[in-house]
């Protein structure tokens, strides 16, 4: 076992890989009364095609798989549904599905080795029918009905399909109504036995907890599996350049929503490049700020002008495979926050930054990484995320302060390109 | 003592949470006043403007300057309804000083900042200024009409201004666009400056408190001129005012999905029946175990989203699915029959065993986020029995089988509200 202590937010990392692959992370808290785990899988919406380690053939499935995946997980063969038999042991269970991987949790105060048991058992214990996996077309049916209904969801996913020509990441997480009904049990079973082998997951465990203890605990309730080989993931080849650069959509909201995409080259994960993807993120997240945080001119003079009244949320997006910057918001007038975005970018290129202005706001996203470990549920999640990118989350707070401004000013000219930048909006 | 109350001034409370345990000290300052149609909009709006600019940092630009340069301290502001009282809220959260690199100590000018934000506006000739007021008129404006965006929080809001057609709660928390256009920059600043001087104000501190957090609130110029006041506010009362027996309401829009809400009534005798109908909603829609949950989705595969929830100011339980259009009568069926079990008695021990652990499971996470246990204590504010966190747990595993049994009985359908296309 290897412990990682952080000095900066005085706290540790206890890392174990077992025999079998999978990857235990401890990180405890002391005095929390909530204890949280959280098992994933490196697999979600993005990985359609693929070779199973062994064969020869690419196995291609339908759209949606590993989220539908994920609700059949809690079917059991006894005819119980754990998510029941965890709420009834006390525990509070979820689970979710993001487009690079998949996760089950739960958290909870007492019974905590009580709903390991039930926890471990059934995401080591598929059970799929042609029954349940019916029965459950008509529940997800809802939810992505559920989600069309979200403003901000399809602006959100039309900035990324004017963005990606082919790139999975450009369609909905939970799959069409189309594409799920095609789904059956055999898909699911060649799904989970290629992706749910322990040397593709990781598990996170934080609150109140002896690390040695808790890693024996999972230890135990481990069935017996031997690592597979590499899972060929296969990706279409997507061209560096943009769909469109405009997209609009109609529906019924009181004031346009606009999300402005600007797409990255991928990052790829491969160890040793570890550093300079965190460093990168934490220059793009300052120069976001830098540029239309609340204390730019940017947001000053749009706010001013009555075009936007809040601040955009502002995120940089990667995985295996793609990397974008979003920013999105409402606004009345989406083409001119667009173009007001892309002239302030433009002069911040030809004049640099100004370097009172990025100390200031590194400091200020210093304080947003120590805010991370207020929450067991925050710092677990965050662990787990993290780690499918090939990234330990304690180096952004160890690398933050050697991000300098030169660095910062050659990711602008590099990342920011207009070139690259799209506009979606969603408007009446 | 982990939740010390201390009286500033009559009407006046500051509420000491000592935490060793986060990263944060979280300082949130309440002013609660009555809802009512007159005042409904300047409340809302008021928060809007005073976070535009204070006397000493003039500009939204110079504020957020402040904050970055304090290892990124937020400052948070919004409306609430509470009860029949509308409540202005204010927080601000900073690093604690234990974890800043160079050891600075910036908890007490967080304070310093929020409570200038707070109680020194920015002001031209004897008003707001003007080029703030007239932007978050706009901007309110904008707000008010933006509640249809989200569809299910909407038609939350619409069967409660159904439920309650006439009276004080059906108001919208953020007022109303006709409202706005007779606001008045140097009359709304008169009002702010009386409420002020006559509202209930609460003060809460979150983290490590040394004297000197407490020193720095109560002598502070802005507190100081602060005089005692009886504070107009309503408690929790059990009078159930909703009277609809049962009506239908259904409203189109342009929806995927149709929303159906349920508005029922809860009739106690006393408060203290209160925990048990939070057992009772845990049992009809509280949980994946729950009635509504394993029938609705489930069984019959209509929702993905069955739940309920227990409005405790107002003794009401929402019920909320999300539905295909044509499935509307055969979900609400469903929702009645479990109502009707309900009330028959057709729910097991287990089921309350099951409900308890859930419901003692949150309630010992309060302590584990700061903004969580401030809510609860400025709810206990407004109950006569106030119960500290312990006491809250030995009420809840005190619920028997008969007592939830009793309160079914007491539950009737008020308004049944349907958003669809």
């Amino acid at each position: 076992m290897e412990i990682i202590e952080n000095l900066k937010v005085k706290e540790k990392l206890y890392i174990e890989k077992l025999e079998n692959g999978l990857t235990v992370m401890v990180i405890p808290k002391k005095g929390m009364q909530k204890k949280y785990i959280i098992w994933g899988t490196n697999y979600g919406s993005n990985e359609s095609s693929f070779i199973v380690p062994g064969e020869t053939e690419v196995t291609t499935v339908p759209d949606g798989v590993a989220h539908f995946l994920e609700h059949k997980m809690f079917e059991q063969e006894n005819g119980r549904n754990s998510l029941d038999v965890l709420t009834e042991i006390g525990v509070s269970a979820n689970a979710y599905t993001t487009n690079d991987h998949t996760a089950y949790l739960y958290e909870c105060t007492d019974h905590f080795y009580e709903a390991l048991d039930e926890f471990m058992n059934y995401v080591q214990h598929p059970y799929f029918t042609d029954e349940n996996v019916e029965k459950e077309k008509g529940i997800i049916g809802q939810e992505i009905m559920m989600y069309d209904d979200y403003p901000d969801w399809k602006v959100y996913l039309n900035a990324l399909q004017a963005m990606y020509h082919k790139f999975p990441i450009r369609l909905d997480t939970v799959g069409t109504i189309e594409t799920i009904s095609k789904i059956n049990k055999e898909i699911l079973y060649k799904c989970y036995n290629t992706f749910y082998n322990p040397s593709n997951m990781a598990m996170v465990i934080s609150g109140d907890f002896e690390p040695e203890k808790i890693i024996e605990e999972v230890k135990k309730r481990l069935i017996e599996t031997k690592a597979n080989g590499e899972i060929k993931r296969i990706y279409p080849e997507e061209p560096e350049s943009i769909v469109k650069e405009k997209v609009t959509q109609n529906m019924e909201v009181s004031r346009p929503l606009y999300a402005i995409g600007i797409k990255d080259k991928p990052i790829t994960c491969n160890s040793g490049s570890k550093d300079e993807i965190v460093k990168k993120h934490i220059a793009i997240e300052i120069l976001m700020n830098l540029i239309f945080g609340e204390s730019s001119k940017l947001y000053k003079d749009l706010y001013n002008k009555g075009i936007i009244s809040a601040s955009p949320s502002m995120d940089y997006e990667f995985s295996r495979g793609y990397a974008h910057i979003l920013i999105s918001g409402q606004s009345n007038n989406p083409e001119e926050v667009y173009q007001a975005l892309k002239n302030e970018i433009k002069e911040m290129q030809e004049k640099g930054i100004n370097e009172a202005d990025f100390n200031r706001l590194r400091k200020s996203l210093y304080g947003d990484y120590v805010k991370e470990y207020n929450d067991v549920t925050d710092i677990a999640r965050m662990f787990l995320a993290d780690y499918f990118k090939g990234i330990n989350s304690f180096e952004y707070i160890e690398q933050i302060m050697l991000v300098n401004k030169e660095y910062a000013e050659q990711i602008l000219k590099e990342v920011f390109n207009e070139n690259s930048m799209v506009l979606s909006i969603v408007a009446m | 003592m982990e939740h010390q109350v201390k009286e500033i001034k009559q009407g006046i409370n500051l509420h000491l949470l000592q935490k060793d345990k986060f990263k944060t000290n979280l300082i949130a300052v309440f002013l609660t006043t009555p809802l009512n149609r007159e005042n409904v909009t300047k409340n809302a709006i008021l928060p809007a403007i005073l976070r535009r600019g204070s006397k000493n940092m003039q500009t939204q630009e110079a504020i957020s300057m402040e904050l970055e340069e304090m290892y990124g301290a937020s400052f948070n502001c919004g409306i609430d309804k509470r009860g029949d009282n509308q409540v202005l809220k204010f927080y601000m959260e900073s690093i604690n000083d234990n974890f800043l690199p160079k050891g600075e100590n910036i908890t007490a000018k967080t304070i310093e900042n929020l409570l200038e934000i707070i109680f020194e506006p920015l002001t031209e000739d004897e008003g707001f200024k003007k080029e703030y007021f007239e932007q978050e008129k706009k901007n309110m404006k904008q707000i008010i009409e933006g509640k249809i965006d989200n569809k299910a929080r909407y038609a939350l809001d619409r069967c409660i201004e159904e439920m309650y057609k006439g009276q004080n709660f059906a108001l919208y928390k953020c007022g109303y666009v006709e409202d706005l256009e007779k606001l008045d920059r140097k009359e709304l600043y008169n009002y702010y400056q009386n409420l002020l001087q006559t509202c209930k104000i609460d003060i809460f501190v979150s983290g490590i408190i040394n004297d000197t957090i407490q020193e720095t609130i109560i002598n502070s110029n802005e507190i100081k001129e602060l005089k005692e006041r009886k504070p107009e506010y309503s408690q929790i009362t059990l009078n159930v005012t909703a009277k609809n027996q049962g009506q239908t309401v259904q409203e189109s829009m342009d929806v995927t999905q149709g929303k159906l809400i349920l508005g029922l009534n809860v009739e106690l005798e006393n408060e203290d029946m209160q925990y048990d109908a939070l057992i009772y909603n845990s049992i009809l829609g509280g949980s994946a175990n729950s009635k509504l949950f394993q029938n609705v989705r489930e069984k019959a595969s209509l929702a993905y989203v069955a739940s309920s929830s227990y409005l405790k100011t107002k003794n009401n339980i929402f019920i909320n699915c999300g539905i295909e259009i044509e499935n509307y009568e055969k979900a609400l069926k469903i929702v009645k029959e479990q109502l009707e079990e309900m009330k028959q008695g057709k729910f097991t021990e287990n089921d309350i065993e099951v409900a308890k652990k859930c419901m003692i499971d949150a309630i010992k996470t309060i302590d584990d986020e700061q903004d969580t246990e401030i809510m609860y204590f400025f709810g206990q504010e407004f109950c006569s029995i106030k119960l500290d966190v312990e006491q809250y747990l030995e009420r809840i595993s005190k619920v028997t089988k008969e007592a939830v049994l009793n309160i079914a009985q007491k539950v009737e359908i008020d308004t049944i509200y349907f958003l669809r296309n």
